[in-house]
């Protein structure tokens, strides 16, 4: 293993959870999020061998394979389809295993408006908050880092009013 | 809303935003899951044999998980899953010793003290398969049509009995306890197992025999992320096995022969079970696939990712008049693969012979008999194949048909 990378056990413990979220927030479901982040991992650790550190970051690497595998869990599908689903059946506080903390059940529905959001906004809003800066940001969604910025606080703007709009 | 306010209020969103990715979480064990299923994804050289299909359903409990991926776990696993602990002697410690069972209490075995043993069943009485070296299987797929078979080997039987054994069926009390002793606590009783237990660095899974495809009873040991690898400089593959069941006090407490297959990753470390056979020696326990089989460690980087072997059970022996070298050789040459071919069957010279034992279910208590392994290899269509046939060794006036 050359020894600019690191082993991918390393990689796995730093990367599961956030690699998790990232798709929590676009699918909704902690099933096909579950199911996304196997393939990711499963998928990256086939292909680490091929990694190289000198060109992209782990980080870089595993949210793109975490788009694409989330890109094409909605092709196959169907995206709106599977958000109707979702939203039929948001889980109700009992359903949560972890307990009845008001903080997590709000958490999850933050992120369940988070996936009502367009897909590009969608996506800013989600992998800046999984710890990319805007340039990586930009760079996985094909667009310079200002570009990235404005999506992601166009996107800020519109989580917000599905926010009020909820409340309301 | 001024402006301030609407920034404001967008501020407090992006903090819950970041709370809400930071803390969410896969649930509990989905890392260790996950984790286990990309040890075991490498290129399966081992192959799932239909043998192993009965033990799917029990072991696979997380619906995501895709088919592919566990069954290279299955194979490892289950390639371990026949063997018998005795609770009579304390050989192991050593390659091919031979234990205190052989010398305290073999020549005084009753005879046939269990009745009519059934018969075992060997996947249709013949086995075929590729080549193999050592551990490694190829990838190559089975030969599974008719063959003629000779022999022209040597097979020197002196003995005209050999040992049977017994074991009842173990409860979940017996997995309890052997849990206890592991220092892991009962979680729950899934499907197909006696219990699923909890440790700091593992998850402990123990199950009893299963009937069809014949194992015998096991426990599995996966380790979560938090298992530390073994620290010991200069240490090979065996020598950390060896660390590892010493510290969990699951060293081998009968005769074995350790075999290592450094292949890939995992490195397999594989305890193989031995039965001592008076006036023939170690005979090696099989599984359904042929395999010796015993304790397995597998080992990534130094740590296990896996330990799986027979769950220790208590063992009654007793002897039994076994067949002739002739009888078996007859046996052995009038078996054929199944199958219709309609090119004409290959004739397959079987060239060598050895004592095994099997597991034989038979509900609420089981047996290892004794049988006879013939084996030679030939070319088909330029691919080497391995022919194996195994022949019940106790004489058939002592099985139930």
């Amino acid at each position: 293993m050359p020894a600019d990378r690191p082993p991918f056990e390393d990689i796995y413990r730093d990367y599961l959870g956030r690699i998790y979220a990232y798709v929590r927030a676009q699918v909704g479901t902690s099933a096909d999020a579950e199911d996304i982040t196997a393939q990711v991992f499963m998928n990256a650790y086939q292909a680490y061998a091929r990694f190289e550190a000198r060109n992209t970051t782990p980080s870089a690497w595993l949210f793109r394979i975490a788009r694409n595998a989330t890109l094409d869990h909605f092709r196959a599908h169907g995206r709106r389809e599977r958000l109707r689903r979702t939203i039929e059946h948001q889980p109700m506080p009992e359903e949560d295993p972890a307990g009845q903390a008001e903080d997590h059940i709000q958490y999850r529905a933050l992120l369940l408006q988070v996936a009502q959001l367009p897909e590009r906004q969608r996506d800013a809003i989600s992998l800046r908050h999984s710890g990319l800066s805007f340039d990586e940001v930009g760079r996985l969604m094909g667009c310079s880092e200002d570009a990235a910025k404005m999506l992601y606080h166009r996107a800020l703007r519109a989580l917000r009013e599905l926010v009020q709009k909820e409340r309301a | 809303m001024s402006e301030q306010e609407e920034e404001l209020e967008v501020q407090a969103l992006q903090r819950q935003l970041d709370d809400a990715f930071e803390t969410t979480r896969p649930r509990p064990g989905f890392d260790d899951e996950l984790w286990l299923r990309m040890q075991s994804s490498r290129p399966a050289k081992s192959r799932l044999g239909d043998a192993f299909a009965g033990f799917w359903e029990g072991i696979r409990e997380v619906p995501a998980v895709p088919a592919a991926a566990v069954a290279a776990v299955l194979v490892v696993a289950v390639g371990i899953g026949i063997f018998a602990y005795s609770g009579l002697g304390r050989g192991g410690g050593g390659a091919a010793t031979s234990s205190a069972l052989s010398e305290g209490a073999s020549r005084n075995y009753a005879t046939g003290t269990f009745g009519r043993l059934p018969t075992p069943v060997f996947n249709g009485g013949a086995k075929s398969a590729p080549t193999s070296q050592g551990l490694a299987d190829t990838a190559s797929p089975e030969y599974l049509g008719p063959v003629q078979l000779t022999w022209t080997g040597k097979l020197d039987l002196t003995i005209t009995t050999a040992p049977v054994f017994r074991y009842h069926e173990p409860s979940t009390n017996t997995a309890d306890q052997f849990a206890t002793a592991l220092g892991a606590v009962l979680r729950e009783r899934p499907a197909g197992f006696l219990g699923s237990y909890s440790a700091s660095t593992y998850t402990l899974k123990v199950r009893g025999t299963v009937q069809s495809p014949q194992s015998s009873p096991a426990f599995f040991i996966f380790s979560s992320l938090s298992m530390p690898p073994i620290d010991a400089a200069g240490a090979g593959p065996s020598d950390l096995a060896d660390i590892f069941l010493a510290q969990h006090s699951l060293s081998p407490q009968w005769s074995y022969a350790v075999a290592v297959d450094g292949s890939g990753d995992p490195v397999k470390v594989v305890y193989q079970r031995q039965f001592d056979a008076p006036g023939y020696g170690p005979a090696f326990l099989i599984d359904g696939s042929a395999r010796r089989t015993g304790i397995e460690v597998d080992l990534s980087n130094n740590r296990p990712v896996l330990v799986s072997g027979l769950l220790p059970v208590s063992l009654d022996v007793a002897s039994y008049k076994v067949v002739s070298a002739a009888d078996a050789i007859q046996s052995a040459v009038a078996s054929s693969g199944q199958g219709v071919s309609a090119t004409p069957a290959p004739t397959v010279k079987l060239t060598q012979a050895e004592l095994v034992y099997v597991l034989v279910p038979a509900g609420d208590h089981s047996f290892y008999e004794p049988a006879f392994l013939f084996s030679g290899s030939f070319q088909l269509d330029g691919k080497s194949f391995l022919k194996q046939v195994l022949v019940p060794a106790v004489d058939p006036s002592q099985r139930s048909p």
